[in-house]
């Protein structure tokens, strides 16, 4: 269950956050939804493809970690093993929430920064805390909060951004054929990747919006990205005593 | 009227009439292309459409994503559902029995006649759930689909129920708006036929041009031309009667014949209404047919109502009576004030046309034939017709004779199926509570061909070989639902193949199994998919 709540300093003042990453915490995910500013970053070191949300059957680009659910390939004794960790997933316990405030007597939505109390990283022993002495913002509440901002505006983004690739039908299909070195195979279904040919064949007319926009680059960054699977394969390969 | 067939004229609107001229603009018209295929659909403004039938055939699916329309929008605008099959209730001892004729294929169907091995345990479960998961979905009112699924892709096969008045004008205007399908609103008040019979044009009242500003200006200006030229005249080179029963080209001015068949399917008449749900009800996901005394009530879950209607026989049952046992089941399925329902009657002759292209002129839609929609025929079998002529549409009038022929030795098949399959529903029923199912289970009307078939599944499963014709209407997997759902018996034996293929049959009817398990956890409920689908749509791939 979760239990989140707004942030406070008179609330919270003791509380300290775990901020090693492993399954027990919940970080044993296979995927996790990532954003085109975020591309760049996440490209280095994971593949990015598109997926249909369950819920809503809304597509969102994700960053793949493993070849099923709760296989994360990066998570070892150590922690998470790779120079970069999404937003989505670094910024755990903490989530975003909205509150509504009559400012001169119109109702004004505003974020405001939530934790999940009942997250197994949130205690008063260990870890970051997120207030200093006297009630001022620590500075790793400070970057949770700013890293919140940054994923929330990224998810806002992803709306135009995958409108445009559906305007321009440029989302496939495609499973994912995988062989491990011990010769057995395995699908991963359920994904889609971009059209190259129909990318290929756009107009001048339909690619300079893309252009001017940045979408063709974070298109680019999405398909150079798939190159990473074998690393995944080779994570997995090691993981199995296969390498 | 000229040698090379240019100009396709459609009379009448509705279902028929939009469904055939998208059909065949999709495949013909070029836009913004002179000497383009041409089609008109003159429409009158003061005769209301008749709506036939409210169930498809998965066949639809094809049929809308061919002419280019978005399943979500299509959904949103007909006030359309997911169509998973028929639901038969009380046709066999007129109580508690049920059966249905879903539209997936028993599991691995063309490759196993699962039929002769379910024989052997048929005491244990009945077919339709031995072999498919899709009778279970049904039966949980669950969706075929999931959000995630693209536009026209399934889980279970399916077609919809729909709002054939919304869905006309849905078609409708996607035809002006996008297939550049020239609309004329106005009565018809002559046609002239050329000496040979042809019908050379037909003459308006009145030509208002209808909903057509946005297709090719060339293409516009060119018919405004024309039709100044003619005036309240409207020629064309190939016409076709989409006129309902009037039948106006095919009947009555060409004077084919009807070819009644209520010696063999007696219901001639029905009362429609229209139910809202009740708070929080479900939407079927098959149409419900149930048998009653004297015919028997459909009932369809369209998004925003219920459509239910009692088809039955004039010659065993008074309208009165009909109408006392339609609200008998209206009052016994939801709390709707049956004062307050407007209860339409309807009256049709069952049977068809002795031919259905006659000189240049084709007939599709009611008035080509109509019979009762036990297997919702109607909405398919223009489909058909309309695929049909948009694949073969004749280049010239001389080889137009050829495609008529054929046209008519087929659709004359197809009627034939069509009666013959709807018959089958009947004959096996153990029902003797009324002179009308006494009568109904008669094989004194059954075809030649019809009882030899019967005589044969007594010893062996209905199959593929039992199909003559390639794109049957009704696949024997068809059969297979109905003669087993009915209780038709077919004597066990065991042979080398089926020995063989027994630990194969075992794993395909425990995954079935297991499928349907699955599914059970994960499928939405129909209600619930289509809400969804209102919000955030169906994606295309």
């Amino acid at each position: 269950m979760s239990n989140f709540v707004m942030v406070n300093n008179i609330d919270h003042k003791d509380l300290k956050i775990k901020t090693k990453k492993c399954a027990e915490f919940g970080d044993n995910l296979w995927f996790s939804i990532t954003f085109p500013d975020e591309f760049r970053a996440v490209q280095a070191h994971y593949p990015i493809f598109f997926q249909k949300d369950g819920n809503t059957g809304q597509f969102a680009p994700v960053a793949l970690y493993g070849f099923k659910q709760d296989e994360n390939l990066f998570l070892n004794d150590k922690g998470w093993d790779a120079g970069y960790i999404p937003l989505s997933v670094a910024r755990q316990p903490f989530t975003i929430g909205k509150q509504v405030q009559a400012i001169d007597g119109t109702e004004q939505e505003n974020r405001v920064l939530t934790l999940d109390l009942d997250n197994p990283r949130v205690n008063t022993e260990e870890g970051e805390p997120l207030f200093l002495e006297f009630g001022g913002n620590s500075d790793y509440l400070d970057h949770m909060a700013s890293m919140l901002e940054a994923l929330h505006l990224g998810i806002e983004s992803n709306q135009d951004f995958i409108n445009c690739l559906i305007d321009l039908d440029l989302l496939e299909p495609f499973t994912l054929d995988v062989q491990l070195n011990d010769g057995s195979k395995h699908q991963m279904v359920g994904f889609y990747t971009i059209n190259e040919e129909k990318l290929d064949a756009l107009e001048d007319d339909k690619l300079a919006p893309l252009v001017k926009s940045g979408y063709l680059k974070a298109i680019h960054m999405t398909m150079a990205s798939q190159g990473n699977v074998s690393h995944l394969l080779r994570r997995k390969n090691e993981q199995l005593g296969l390498a | 009227m000229s040698e090379v067939i240019k100009e396709i004229v459609i009379v009448g609107g509705g279902t028929a009439g939009w469904l055939t001229a998208g059909i065949l603009a999709a495949e013909h018209v070029i836009l913004d292309q002179p000497d383009t295929i041409k089609i008109t659909l003159v429409e009158s403004p003061t005769i209301a459409t008749i709506g036939v039938g409210e169930g498809t055939w998965p066949s639809m699916r094809e049929t809308l994503k061919t002419i280019g329309v978005s399943e979500t929008e299509f959904l949103k605008e007909c006030d359309a559902s997911f169509k998973q099959g028929s639901h038969f209730i009380g046709w066999l001892h007129g109580q508690n029995d049920h059966y249905y004729h879903p539209f997936s294929l028993p599991e691995n169907y063309h490759n196993t006649n699962l039929a002769n091995h379910w024989l052997h345990f048929s005491e244990q479960v009945p077919f339709d759930r031995a072999v498919t998961f899709q009778a279970q979905l049904c039966e949980q009112g669950l969706a075929p689909k999931q959000i995630t699924t693209p536009e026209y892709s399934f889980i279970g096969n399916y077609g919809y129920h729909l709002d054939a008045g919304k869905f006309s004008e849905f078609i409708k205007r996607h035809c002006v708006e996008k297939l550049g399908v020239n609309h004329i609103l106005a009565d018809v008040t002559e046609i002239k036929q050329a000496d040979n019979g042809d019908i050379k044009s037909i003459l308006c009242d009145t030509t208002t041009k209808g909903s057509s500003e946005s297709y090719g200006e060339n293409y516009s200006e060119g018919l405004d031309k024309a039709s100044d030229k003619h005036s309240n005249e409207i020629s064309g080179d190939l016409f076709i009667d989409c006129t309902g029963n009037k039948a106006l080209l095919i009947a009555q001015t060409l004077n084919v014949p009807f070819v009644s068949q209520k010696h063999v399917l007696f219901n001639d008449r029905a009362l429609a209404v229209q139910i809202p749900y009740d708070e929080g009800q479900e939407i079927n996901s098959a149409t419900n047919a149930t048998a009653q005394a004297n015919g028997w009530i459909w009932d369809i879950g369209l998004q925003s109502r219920r459509g239910v209607g009692h088809v039955y026989s004039s010659a065993h049952c008074s309208d009165e009576t009909a109408r006392k046992t339609l609200e008998d089941y209206i009052a016994a399925t939801c709390n709707a004030n049956i004062s307050e329902l407007n209860i339409r009657p309807l009256s049709f002759e069952p049977g068809h046309r002795a031919e259905f292209w006659r000189n240049n002129c084709l007939a599709i839609g009611m008035s080509a034939g109509f019979i009762e929609p036990l297997e919702a025929s109607a909405i398919a079998l223009i489909e058909q017709s309309a695929k049909y002529l948009a694949n073969q549409l004749p280049k010239t009038r001389t080889t137009m004779n050829i495609v008529a022929k054929r046209f008519n030795l087929k659709f004359s098949q197809r009627w034939g199926q069509i009666i013959e399959f709807l018959k089958l529903h009947y004959i096996l029923t153990k029902r003797s509570d009324t002179k009308y199912w006494r009568d109904a289970a008669s094989r004194a009307t059954l075809s030649e061909e019809f009882l030899e078939k019967l005589q044969l599944w007594q010893h062996q499963c209905p199959y593929n070989y039992d199909s003559f014709a390639t794109e049957e209407l009704f696949p024997s997997a068809s059969y297979q639902y109905v003669y087993y759902g009915m209780g038709g018996q077919t004597e066990r034996k065991i042979t080398a193949k089926m020995q063989k293929e027994r630990q194969q049959v075992n794993q395909i009817l425990q995954d079935n199994q297991n499928k349907t398990n699955q599914l059970m956890k994960v499928m939405p409920s129909n209600r619930a998919l289509l809400e969804k689908i209102r919000t955030f749509g169906l994606s295309k791939v």
